[in-house]
């Protein structure tokens, strides 16, 4: 059965599956109505069913839209950076950056899985997140949900530092209108729409459209300068459509498309600039409906990413697709357990590049279960499982023989067998999360979390590259060994909610392994060494190239403390302060050397970060201030050395004024104590300020 | 000197906000507004003009006065959501022969016991500020605000009435 076949046979079962429920109940989520309820924001990032911020059984933050309008901001690095535990490596301006949840900061982190209404977002043919290819203003998001830990028994493999869930206002209970432009010091220039509309009493739509320029930092460094052929002044365009259709009294139809193309010039895994055009396109279909049996819901969705790179070895396009197709039933039994059960199909196929006429692709077949226990109204128990059923396949040819010595046969590819490089795997995932609560203020969380970073498309073949040596040409290529990382992570925490200040107090440890680190493709890891042969009179001459690509390398362990406090004034005063503390320790499998394949997580995580905010409202005016610490740490740079990082302190402010109920007006500057700033081994970071109009209608 | 002084002082601070515990103090008005909101996610919710019946002991002194509190709060019609609520006191002793309202509000210390029977019989959701009520089952839902909105579902007295809520409502209460 071929694929497109599948996808349509599974789709039509579960609607038919589906279908007596359309006469029957259900809605989606109305975030806005719960959190008005509750008197706080609710997520369904922990566990996949509605619940309280408090009551999550796993360490998060919700980001409000009012924190993201008061930031300041212009990109979601920026955003997220405010957020304990986060870390932030800003390689160029437009928001080229890398994000990391507690530690292993590195070019193009594999770590996090980003979602916007839980769609993925992150780029599967690395893994990585191009945070400016996101088909998102601020100003339709409701709430940015942060997890952070392992999270994949919920939402799959690579939730494994943790997840970034990005809410958008529902276009059916929220109703979002908003333009506005920008313009600024190094020729910035934003502007972007969201309108929201109703046709008649059962559709909804919001519609959003976005475009952003600004100059690229000067080609400063610590050390030398970058290529310049790799740098590029960033820009931006996004649309994206999110419609909404009552086709019965409980059920609901969200339709979302989305288009971006992006440039940009951000670092790669090897460390070198690169300016790669982005184009993004994807469609997706929810079908929610309230049944008899629980909310029942059904996602399919496709993602394709067009990728054009220049990398040291040439430019190299990709086109990534990758199809998803998941089912979920969300239930009570009894008053006391609610659970989630699942299945998630996805297809995610990459062309091989710069040398094509491959393709490499996996199928998953992933059921889960969730299952959250009230023991009683102050003890929780939630257990979720995952099973990724991955089956990797290769199709297609391989690259001619390399001419190498004149009159002599080229240099075969290596491995140059389709069959070795069929894959199957079951990884599992697990969450164990027991909250409790002794009192209406109090709460402690203790878990336990196994997640599993699977290898990307890219690792596993769709590189095909031929690297020119002095000593003999390599082959880039992918490796059909490589085995996902698997993550465990166990935590405690202790959080007080603090009436008399409005605010809330919270203190968690956290203690993390990680087994099978993911080294670069280097001359010290060859995957396939080259064929000898002896011709009489000469000696041996390589028949066959060798290979390199990535393989898992080593070992890690991850020990920490976050800290955090934040409140509220008479005056119209707000505050907040948070730490944290992270030591990572690594040890290499046998043979491996994991400086020559740019592992060092221990130096380039930083042992401390911390994050101070005070801000005003009074009358029409808003003032923020957000001044962030970052101790010491070192980065690998092209040239494969790590290059120190010296401790760095920022500060950004935003100034509002509303000139009415409709407009506003606001000037905000990132980077205030410095006009350069070193934050990562590339280019230094440059102070920015904006001015912003918006309107409302 | 004066800095370790001022630092001393900061840290006993911190520490008393954290060790204190925290006030609980009711605010009647307040329960109230979220009890409506939680009557938006009834099955069935009650939209346009909805009378809530505010349950009271002549008798005792303290549920007069959180009549009065409620009446005050409800004021010409509080809106939540779809709904524009007013009120109207019922004394406990008279449940049985209420009429014209659509659910009714309990205020903390009427016998419970009389009270749910007698809205029982009637087929009458019954919210509470006490928690108590709703665990002995006597009420159908009680909601405390202070110092966390905390909502509780007794799943049989709503059974006994016919009430039923939606499913994400339910995933995020207490429900007994």
């Amino acid at each position: 059965m071929t694929h497109q076949r599948f996808l349509r046979s599974v789709a039509h079962i579960a609607l038919l599956a589906l279908a007596p429920a359309l006469s029957a109940q259900a809605q989606t989520i109305d975030y806005g109505s719960l959190e008005l309820l509750f008197n706080e924001p609710v997520t369904t990032s922990a566990t996949g069913s509605p619940q309280r911020s408090t009551e999550a059984p796993v360490a998060m933050e919700i980001i409000s839209a009012e924190d993201i309008r008061r930031s300041g901001a212009t990109d979601i690095p920026t955003i997220l950076s405010r957020v304990a535990g986060v870390d932030v490596l800003t390689w160029g301006a437009g928001g080229a950056a890398d994000v990391s949840i507690r530690g292993y900061d590195q070019g193009y982190s594999p770590r996090l899985l980003v979602l916007i209404n839980g769609r993925q977002v992150y780029l599967d043919h690395y893994g990585y997140t191009a945070w400016a290819t996101l088909p998102v203003e601020l100003s339709e998001i409701r709430q940015i949900e942060v997890v952070k830990g392992p999270n994949s028994a919920l939402f799959g493999f690579n939730a494994v530092g943790g997840v970034v869930n990005i809410i958008t206002y529902n276009p059916k209970y929220d109703q979002t209108t908003s333009a506005t432009v920008q313009g600024g010091s190094g020729g910035t220039f934003n502007g972007n729409v969201v309108d929201s509309f109703k046709l008649g009493s059962d559709f909804a739509a919001r519609v959003s459209a976005g475009y952003s320029r600004t100059d690229q930092y000067e080609n400063v460094t610590a050390t030398a300068p970058v290529n310049a052929a790799y740098l590029v002044n960033p820009e931006r365009r996004a649309v994206n459509v999110d419609t909404l259709a009552q086709l019965a009294a409980r059920t609901q139809l969200r339709v979302e498309a989305s288009y971006s193309r992006v440039q940009q010039s951000d670092v790669d895994p090897l460390y070198e600039y690169t300016p790669p055009v982005y184009t993004t396109k994807s469609a997706k279909a929810t079908l929610s409906s309230e049944t008899g049996l629980g909310l029942a819901e059904l996602t399919a969705y496709r993602n394709r990413v067009d990728l054009d790179y220049l990398f040291s070895i040439g430019p190299v396009s990709w086109s990534n697709t990758i199809d998803v197709l998941s089912a979920q039933d969300l239930f009570k039994v009894g008053t006391a357990s609610t659970v989630r059960l699942a299945f998630e199909y996805r297809h995610n196929q990459l062309p091989t590049a710069p040398i094509g006429a491959a393709e490499v692709s996996y199928r998953v077949y992933a059921p889960s279960a969730m299952w959250n226990w009230a023991v009683s109204d102050k003890v929780a128990l939630t257990t979720a499982l995952r099973v990724d059923s991955l089956h990797v396949e290769r199709s297609g040819g391989f690259p001619a023989a390399t001419p190498f010595i004149p009159g002599l046969p080229g240099l075969e590819w290596p491995l140059q067998d389709n069959a070795t490089f069929t894959r199957s795997m079951a990884p599992v995932s697990a969450n164990v999360g027991l909250v409790v609560r002794p009192s209406a203020v109090d709460t402690l969380r203790v878990s336990y979390a196994r997640g599993v970073q699977a290898p990307t498309l890219i690792e596993f073949g769709g590189i095909q590259a031929l690297v020119p040596e002095p000593q003999i040409p390599v082959a880039f290529m992918g490796n059909p060994a490589i085995e996902p990382a698997i993550i465990v992570n166990y935590e405690a925490g202790y959080d007080r909610s603090l009436p008399a200040i409005g605010g809330r107090a919270g203190l968690k440890v956290f203690y993390q392994t990680t087994d099978g680190l993911v080294g670069n493709p280097s001359a010290t890891n060859i995957l396939v060494p080259p064929s000898f042969t002896v011709i009489p009179g000469v000696g041996p001459v390589p028949t066959s190239l060798p290979g390199v690509g990535w393989a898992n390398v080593g070992s890690s362990k991850l020990s920490g403390a976050e800290l955090q406090i934040d409140g509220k004034l008479a005056g119209g005063y707000r505050w907040g302060f948070n730490y944290t503390y992270t030591h990572v320790t690594e040890t290499p499998y046998a043979g491996q050397d994991l400086m020559a394949v740019d592992v060092a997580f221990d130096r380039s995580t930083p042992s401390s970060r911390a994050n101070l905010n005070f801000g005003w409202s009074g009358g029409p005016f808003t003032a923020d201030g957000y001044l962030r610490y970052v101790s010491g740490f070192s980065l690998f740079s092209p040239a494969g050395a790590l290059e120190p990082v010296p401790a760095y302190t920022t500060l950004a402010a935003r100034l509002g004024y509303a000139i009415g109920p409709k407009v506003s007006v606001a000037v905000a500057a990132e980077n205030l104590t410095h006009g350069r700033q070193q934050q990562t081994s590339g280019l230094l970071v440059e102070r920015r300020a904006l001015l912003s109009l918006t309107a409302h209608w | 000197m004066e800095f370790r002084t001022a630092r001393a002082a900061a840290c006993v601070a911190v520490a008393a906000l954290l060790i204190a515990p925290a006030a609980a103090l009711a605010d009647p008005a307040k329960d109230l507004q979220v009890a409506a909101r939680a009557l938006g996610f009834l099955e069935a919710a009650p939209t346009g003009s909805v009378v809530l019946g505010i349950v009271f002991d002549p008798a005792k002194p303290a549920t007069v006065a959180e009549r009065d509190a409620l009446l005050a709060a409800l004021g010409p019609g509080l809106g939540a959501g779809d709904m524009k609520i007013t009120g109207q006191g019922i004394e406990a002793g008279k449940v049985g022969a209420a009429s014209g309202v659509t659910a009714l509000y309990v205020t903390s210390g009427v016998n419970y016991a009389e009270v749910g029977a007698a809205a029982s019989a009637k087929k009458l959701l019954t919210i509470s500020g006490d928690k108590a009520c709703a665990q002995a089952g006597h009420c159908v839902m009680s909601v405390v605000t202070s110092p966390a909105v905390e909502i509780t579902v007794n799943h049989n007295a709503a059974t006994a009435v016919g009430a039923s809520f939606k499913a994400a409502f339910r995933m995020m209460i207490h429900e007994i």
